[in-house]
This record gives C-alpha cells, structure tokens and sequence, in this order.
C-alpha cells in the first residue's frame, strides 16, 4: 500500500515537472518571439542612415554607408528592405532590395549603375556575408523563432541589465550556427548578446548590442556588433536619423525604384 | 709539442681515457636536447629579404602553404561514386588540427559564380554528394567553365580531380599527409589517389632524414669496423679507431646543441661525414704499428716511432680537412656555416684523440693480445701484390700516366661546363618515392603543385581598380602562361572578368576588362553582395586595393624552371612599363628555394677556392718547397675535375649536397697526397737514394693508403640504396673521393717523382744507424 502511494506522488510530481518544462520551453520561445520582433520589427517601417565598418584581423577596416528602408508587411512575416549605397564612392547609387519571405528564398534585386543594369541575384544561402561584413543576410533580417528549438537557462544580470538567457538549437541541421545563446533585455526584450557555436562546439561569432536608444518611444539597438572570434575580425553597423511610422508604401520596394531611389526618403 | 701529448699519455693511460669518458658524459648529456628544425626555408638568414617579403605576402593575402591531394582516374573522375569519394574526404580533412578549412580549395569548398534564370548566384561549387554523374560531369563543366577553377580543380579532360589543403606551418606538413593518406585509405575504392607539393615534401624530407641518419651512420660504422678487423685481425685493436669516431661525433653534436644550434637536415649529416674522417688518421697509425710492432717487439717504442712519423702528416691532413670544412662558414647560408664549423670541430678531436686516446689505449692492451698482431705479414698479402702492381706500372708507364692525367684534365674541363645548377627537394626523393609519383602524375594532368605569386605594389589606394592596370596585369598573365612550366594564372582580373561575363548573361564579348574604373568596382562589390566570400577575394587583392597577388601555378618546381618564369616576367615588366607606377615581385616556396640556390652557388664557389687558396699555402710550407707544393695540390686537383666533370656528364644536377661536398672533396683528397709526398721524403731520408725510396713507397705507405681507400670507400658503399637522393649523392661522393683521389696519388705521384727525381730525392748521406738507435733506446 504504502508503495502504492509512493508512486502515486512520484508520478504527480513527474507530471508537474513536465508541465512546468512545457511550460518553461513555451516561454524560452515567447522571449525569443519578442526579441525578434524588438530587434527586426520596431513600427510598421523604418528608415536609417547605416554606417558599416568591417575591421579585419589586421585592423584595416571599410566602411561602407548606405539608407536603409524598411517595411513589415506583416508583423513577424513578409518584409520588404530597400537599401542605397553612398560609400564607398565608387558603388555610389548602388541599389539593394530584398523581399523577405519566413520560411522560404528571399527574392533579392540589385542595380549597377555604371552598367545600368538590374539583376536577380541569388539568395539560396543566407549564411553568406552580407555586402562583406561579419554580418550575414539573416544577421540582417533575421532567423525566424520557431525554426530553433529554446530553452530558458537562467535569468542572470548583462552588465547592468537584468536579462534572460536563452539557449537555441536548430530543428533541422544548420550551417550558419549548432547553438545560440541569447541574452535578452528583461525590459526592452532586446537581444543584447548572442553567441554563436560552431559544430564542433566551439564559439563563432558573437553579436552586441552596444548602445540603446529610445527613438520616438521604440528602443532601438543603434550601435550593433558582430564579432568573429576564430577570424579575429569583427563589424560594427550604427543607425542614425532613424524614424519610424513614416507611411511608406509597397511600391517603392519594386524593380522600378531600384534605378529611380525614392527622393523623399533618400537624400 | 710534437711528442708531448703522446708521452703523456702513453704515460698516463688512465688520465687519458678518463677523461675522454667525462668529457664525452658530459657532451653526451646534451644529445637530449637536441631540437630538430627540417625547414628548408632556414636555409636563408632569417632576415634575408625575399624570405620576409614570402612571409609579409602570405600574411597580407591570408595565404597558406598547400599540400595537394588528387584523384586519377583514366575513366574518368566526374562520377556519382568519386565525387561524392571527394566530398566525403574533404569533409573529414577539413577536421585536421592544422588544416585551415575554410581556405581548402575542393569541388565542395569554393564557390561558383553563375547565373541560372536571369538570377546571378556566387555559391558553393559542390554543396552536397551528387546525386547522379550528370550532376558530377556538370561540376565539371563548371570547373571548365571557370577561369579562376579551371585546372586547379579538374583536369579539363576529367581524369583527375585535385584537392589542396592549406597548413597552419608548413612543419605540420608531413603529419597532416599522414592523416589525408589515413582518411584517403578508409573512402578509396582502389583508385589512385595522390599527395603532393613542396611543403610536404620538404617536411617529409626532413622526417625522413633523420630515419636515413640512424641507419646510415651506424651501418657505415659496422661496414668500416668490419673492413678494419679483416685487414687487422684484432679487435681490440680496431675498435679504438671506432671509439674515436663515436666520440667526435657525441662531442662535436653536444656543443652544437650546447651552442643553442639546431640540428638542420644538413647538420644531420654531421655523424655520416665524422666517422670516416675521423677514422683515417686512426687507420694511417694502426697500419703502421701493425707493420712495425713484429720489428720492434716493443708496445710503447712501437707507438712512439710511429706518431713520430705520423705526426706532422696527420697535422697537417687533419688541417687541411678542417680548412675545407671551415670555408663553409663563409657561405651565407647559415645552416652550411654551422655544418662546416661543427664538423671541422669534430674532425679536431678525431685528431687529438688519435693522438692521445688511441696510444693510451695501446698502451693498456696486454702484449699477449698483440703476440700475432702484425704477424700474417702483408708483405706478401693481396694488398701488397696489388701496391707491387702500381709500382710496377708506375714505373714502367710513368710517361703515360702524365699523358693519361693531362687527357682527364682536358676531358674533365668539358664535363666542368656541362654542369648544370639545379635543385628541386621534391627530387631529393627517388623516382619510385610516393612523392615523387604523385609529383609527376599530377602535374602531368592538372596545372601543377607548385604555388608561386607574383605581387604588384602601389602606394595608391584604389590603384588595383584602374581598369588600365588591370589589363596591364591580365596581359602579364598571358604572357607568363606561355611558359611551358606555368599550368595557370588566377588573379583579381579573373574575378572582375567573370563577374562581369556572368552578370551580362554570359556573353564572351563581355568576358574581359570593363573600361570604367567605377564598373570594376561595382563588379566586384556585386561578387561580395551576391554572397562571395570576401576572404576568397582578399587572397588577391589588399582591401585598400594598393597590391594585387596573381597566383601563378607551376607544373615543375625545378629551381631553373621556377626561374624561366621568373625572368619571363622580369623581361616583360622591363620591356612594357605599366601604365602606372607599380613595383613587381616575387614569393611562394619555390622561389624562396631558387633564391637561396642561387646564394649556395656563390658562396660555395669563393668557399671552395678560399680553401684551396689556404691549403697550397699550407702544402708550400709543409714541404718547404713551392714545387712541391704545387705537386701536392695535383691529385687533388684532378680528383675534384674528374668527379664534377663526371657529374656534368651525367647530367646530375649541380645541388645543395652536390655543392657542399665540394669541401669535402677537398679536404679529403690532399691527404693522401700528403701522407705520400712527406712519408716518402722519411723513406728518403732513410735510404738517401731514390732507387731504394721508390720501391719503398709502395709497402707500407701504398698499404695505409689503399687500406683506407678500401675501408671508407666499402663503408659508403650500403649509402647506395637509400632511399634519399642525398645521401646516395654523399655516399657516392665519399666512395668517388676515395677512388679516385688513392689511384691518382699513388699513379701520379711517383710519375712525377720519377720524372723530376733528381730535384725532388737528391742522393744524400744518411744516419740509418743513428735513427735506428733512437728508436731502440726508447
């Protein structure tokens, strides 16, 4: 009888536990949504000055300056990227835009204006750097949370910010990382650190969030950091002018545009 | 002085050989901390120029030396089965501690610029096995398609596919083709994979040495004991010799490591070049006491009259040797320097100790032991029917021995210009080595394994961008592609150009230089944005675009090849100036290799004729006559005419071991001539006629010589089989040095002493009673 008992409370307990792991799991995930969102979504669409500088393991660095436009056609879904190179001098014009679909292959446009010319070019693989950064293009519009598996670690202190620390694994096998760790901002849900493991287990990358600002009632990440630890190099990208909620439509991110840039946006 | 060192130790045996034990205890001790250095690059100073500069370009350009991998198969490489074969083996090489992976060039490592559908993509050639040989033979097409891939990758008629694997340190080399071969083994289904290249051959070398040093040396030890105890017949005695030559090696390895030195592949050879050399002054006193010791009876008279006699020849011959070895350090090479100061050094203590050791040795064998030594008289022996031969020729062919002399002279010089000056440490191997296989195959079928770049400098950021300097450099490449050695040029024109032809939907009149200097730009921002790899483009190109680096891929890495490509594009920077300033040179292994060939060449010369500056001064004071002198240094002469001129026609390459035994040859061809001239001036003064001198020379003296003829030149004979083309090249040379330089003294010699006998043996009074109680009283 007493055995009986036993058992009973022992598979209770079994049962409370994995509820609260579900649970807990759930909410690695729920973090993991906000991040995204906080980080890649801020408003309905958003523009910014965009100063890039890739420093490599000798200290050279290129910096490379570019308007960057952007709008959500869904929240956490569709994006459209619209991006104008100012810098270096001789891509001056350079147009850039990426339709952003989750799940499936960016389309992505460009236009080279010593040729005149705009061309598709591929975007099968997202790991691949983007325009010669630390950063890649998913760096750059993000990895969609429900691709990885989460899992709350700890809540612990970044400095002096109180933050979640979350552990991400791929569901499918994955070139760009095999686990990211996630530091996220318990009160603006920003990512403020990331690290990327390779899969030999060894430490890639590291991402920061340098410097947050409030920009028209948004916390935004102005000054970000992607940092390759085994190539010794890192970049860094600071936002300015940024604005937010400007009412930009659908078709300025068209082929038509590429050629044209839209001159209230972009000076 | 002459006598005093041997008196004391014949007088103090004990002191003598203790303390040669501790010395030798202590010079032992050192051996642990001997610290190996198999890098051929050492062989410049470490701040030489063209070796900085290798250095600085593979530092700005992020490059690697390369250990090349390849698969032949006469069917065809680009099958379902071998493709995937080759991923599979990438996929684990990339995992080697030491492999720097992401700069692997493999079917599955470098990207691809195409354009399917309207849509340009730079992505991974091979991103998965492929599924079918359609798909395989495509990546062929592809490669062929590809000017920055085509030969690199894949022959153009699929039999071959290549791999290569850049290293962290080229002294990893040897280790990491060892685990390729390893995961090689475990993929292959049987067809013919192959591992080359210039580091792993240099490194392997290297390893392989020092395997070659710890058989050779002691297997020549055993041949040279061996030979000395059937000439001799007593061991006791014989190992003496033996023990003097194991000793100058310990002392002479235990003060280089001492000194902080490192054991370079040529200070490896120090044991292999001591133990004869120290073992020829030890030979000359032996067979002397062995001829001498039934006459006197008397073990310490025996010894005494002996040195006595040998003294001044063995000074000097030991001298002689020392100064060849020493004029290495005029070299600027600095392993050579330490090579020639240590077995200089080496050779010193073979002398002191034949001296000291080997009569304080003597003196403690019991005389039961020496009762028959000397007794099977040789004056009856093969050896001395043999040196009666000589006399006999000798002095009945005298006129056609010179005659004879002046012809090898004459037919000598011919082979002297034949030489030719060449090198190549893939060669250093022989033909059936598994290097040397996958060297020829390789190259056979795909653009070559031997990586050099050709750097082009501005101080203008952007300059590289200059459409016009492009063009300037794309029409260098052209022009070093006609050399018959270079397999193929990639450099950044490349990239720009097939961007450029890719974007514009691959039409050839596309597939060139743009004219716009903002098009190159954008031509190549369009290579980063569409995914490349900017680390991929970096290897060409500084990020300021002041230096552009063409990778120039050679199929034979002979230094005179390396060389033709070389001046190929000196000739043509001369004749066509670029359009804007720039500067032009080289780097990459094998032309590292060229430069501190070109160094030896040199330095070896003026370090052969200081020597033999040094060593006729020497000879006209040793002998007190010019005349002699003069005589002295002919069979010398004649031994290094005859063996170089016997490599020129041959054809043998003039090389690093080739020109370092030079000194060799030197040091150790005069000694028999001085054995001969100063003991047959003894013999003279015993006899005082030449009549009674000449025959004389022929017993005693003729026997030491032959004897160590036969001993060393036996000896080096087991160096014929090596596996290593050096030291079939030293064993070679030691047996030739022996040979020849023995048969030309003891023909040449007395040619000349019977044609000039009246002003060389000039009848004389002689003291023969004085001398012989001399002798007793002792």
């Amino acid at each position: 009888m007493k055995i009986h008992r036993v058992l009973t409370v022992f598979a209770v307990v079994l049962m409370i536990m994995a509820v609260n792991g579900k649970a807990q799991d759930n909410q690695a995930e729920e973090l993991m949504k906000k991040a995204h969102l906080a980080l890649f979504y801020a408003g309905d669409d958003g523009a910014a000055e965009v100063t890039m500088k890739i420093v490599n393991s000798k200290g050279k660095e290129r910096l490379r300056e570019f308007t960057m436009l952007r709008l959500d056609i869904a929240e956490g879904g569709k994006q459209d990227y619209y991006t104008y190179f100012k810098q270096p001098h001789d891509v001056s014009r350079l147009t850039f835009m990426v339709h952003k679909i989750p799940f499936e292959t960016d389309n992505r446009w460009l236009y080279v204006p010593a040729v005149d010319l705009v061309k598709r070019i591929s975007a099968d693989d997202k790991n691949s750097s983007f325009v010669g950064s630390d950063f890649t293009y998913e760096d750059v519009s993000g990895r969609h949370w429900s691709e990885d598996n989460h899992t709350l670690l700890r809540e612990d202190k970044l400095g002096d910010r109180d933050v979640y620390v979350v552990e991400s694994i791929p569901k499918e096998e994955y070139k760009g990382f095999a686990r990211k760790v996630t530091f996220i901002d318990k009160e603006y849900f920003l990512p403020l650190r990331e690290e990327y493991y390779d899969k030999k287990g060894e430490l890639e990358r590291i991402f920061t969030a340098e410097k947050i600002e409030n920009i028209e009632g948004i916390p935004t990440a102005t000054l970000r950091r992607m940092e390759n630890v085994q190539k010794n190099q890192y970049t860094t990208v600071e936002f300015t002018s940024i604005d937010y909620n400007i009412g930009m439509m659908e078709d300025i991110f068209t082929e038509r545009y590429l050629k044209n840039p839209p001159r209230e946006f972009i000076k | 002085m002459k006598r005093f060192f041997t008196e004391f130790a014949i007088n103090h045996p004990w002191t003598v050989i203790v303390s040669v034990v501790l010395i030798t205890a202590f010079f032992a001790a050192q051996l642990p901390n001997i610290k190996i250095d198999t890098d051929p690059e050492n062989m410049l100073e470490a701040d030489e120029p063209v070796r900085l500069f290798d250095h600085e370009v593979k530092e700005t350009f992020s490059i690697y030396d390369f250990i090349a991998v390849g698969v032949v198969d006469e069917k065809g490489a680009f099958t379902k089965q071998q493709l995937t074969d080759v991923y599979n083996i990438i996929d684990e090489v990339a995992d080697i501690d030491g492999v720097i992976a992401d700069d692997i060039l493999a079917p599955s490592m470098v990207d691809d610029i195409k354009q399917t559908d309207g849509i340009l993509t730079v992505k991974t050639l091979l991103d998965e096995a492929p599924e079918n040989d359609q798909q395989a033979q495509y990546i062929l097409s592809r490669i062929k398609e590809n000017p920055i891939l085509r030969g690199k990758l894949a022959s153009d008629d699929g039999k071959a596919i290549a791999m290569f694997i850049p290293i962290e340190s080229k002294n990893m080399s040897h280790r990491i083709a060892g685990e390729i071969q390893e995961i090689i083994d475990r993929h292959s289904r049987g067809e013919e994979y192959f591992i080359a290249g210039l580091p792993v051959a240099e490194d392997s070398f290297g390893t392989e040495m020092f395997k070659q040093m710890a058989i050779s040396a002691p297997l020549a030890g055993i041949i040279i004991l061996l030979l000395m105890l059937m000439f001799f017949r007593n061991l006791k005695i014989v190992i003496a010799p033996m023990i003097v030559a194991v000793v100058s090696v310990i002392w002479a390895m235990g003060l280089l490591i001492l000194t902080g030195n490192t054991v370079h592949i040529m200070s490896s050879m120090i044991p292999i070049f001591l133990i004869p050399i120290a073992v020829l002054n030890s030979i000359h006193i032996i067979s002397e006491f062995h001829d001498r010791y039934q006459k006197y009876k008397h073990k310490k008279s025996t010894i005494k009259a002996t040195i006595g006699d040998l003294f001044i020849p063995m000074l000097f011959t030991s001298v002689t040797t020392i100064v060849g070895f020493v004029s290495l350090a005029l070299t600027p090479i600095p392993p050579v320097r330490v090579f020639g100061v240590f077995v200089a050094f080496g050779i010193f203590v073979a002398w002191f100790l034949s001296i000291t050791f080997n009569p304080a040795y003597a003196v403690l064998i019991s005389d039961k032991s020496l009762r028959k030594f000397g007794k099977a008289d040789d004056e009856h022996g093969p050896l001395s029917r043999l040196m009666h031969v000589f006399r006999n020729f000798s002095a009945r062919h005298y006129k056609g021995i010179l005659f004879g002399s002046a012809v090898v002279v004459v037919v000598a010089a011919i082979g002297l210009s034949l030489i030719e000056v060449n090198d190549n440490p893939v060669k250093w191997f022989k033909r059936d080595h598994p290097l040397r296989i996958a060297d020829v195959k390789l190259n056979q079928h795909l653009a070559g394994t031997y990586m050099n770049y050709l750097v082009f400098e501005s101080d203008e950021p952007d300059a590289m961008k200059n459409p016009e300097t492009l063009r300037y450099i794309e029409q260098m490449q052209r022009h070093l592609e006609k050399n018959r050695i270079v397999g193929s040029t990639t450099g950044l024109t490349d990239i720009v150009k097939k961007v450029r032809y890719e974007l514009f939907d691959a039409d050839p009149a596309m597939n060139a230089i743009p004219d716009n200097q903002d098009e190159v730009a954008q031509n190549l921002f369009l290579f980063e944005i569409s995914g490349g790899n900017p680390d991929d483009l970096f290897k060409f190109v500084t990020q300021d675009y002041d230096k552009v680096n063409v990778w120039v891929q050679m199929r034979e890495g002979d230094n005179n090849s390396v060389m033709s490509v070389v001046k190929d594009a000196e000739t043509y920077f001369a004749e066509n100036p670029p359009p804007t300033e720039m500067s032009m040179h080289w780097a990459g292994l094998p032309y590292v290799n060229v430069v501190w060939q070109e160094k030896m060449v040199g330095g070896m010369r003026s370090a052969l004729l200081s020597s033999f500056a040094v060593v006729f001064i020497m000879m006209v004071f040793l002998f007190r006559s010019p005349l002699l002198g003069l005589i002295s240094m002919l069979p010398l002469s004649i031994t290094i005419m005859a063996i170089y001129g016997a490599i020129g026609y041959i054809g043998k390459p003039y090389d690093m071991p080739v020109a370092v035994l030079s000194s060799l040859t030197l040091g150790l061809s005069i000694d028999f001539a001085i054995h001969f001239i100063k003991r047959s001036k003894y013999i003279h003064e015993k006899t005082g006629d030449f009549k009674q001198t000449f025959p004389e020379m022929f017993e005693g003296l003729a026997r030491a010589i032959s004897r160590n003829v036969l001993v060393i030149a036996i000896g080096f004979v087991p160096m014929f089989f090596s596996s290593l083309v050096p030291y079939i090249t030293v064993g070679s040379f030691f047996f030739a040095i022996m040979m020849v330089s023995g048969a030309v003294t003891m023909l040449l010699l007395p040619a000349i002493f019977i044609v000039s006998q009246k002003r060389l043996f000039p009848a004389m009074q002689v003291a023969t009673a004085e001398t012989k109680k001399e002798v007793v009283n002792e």
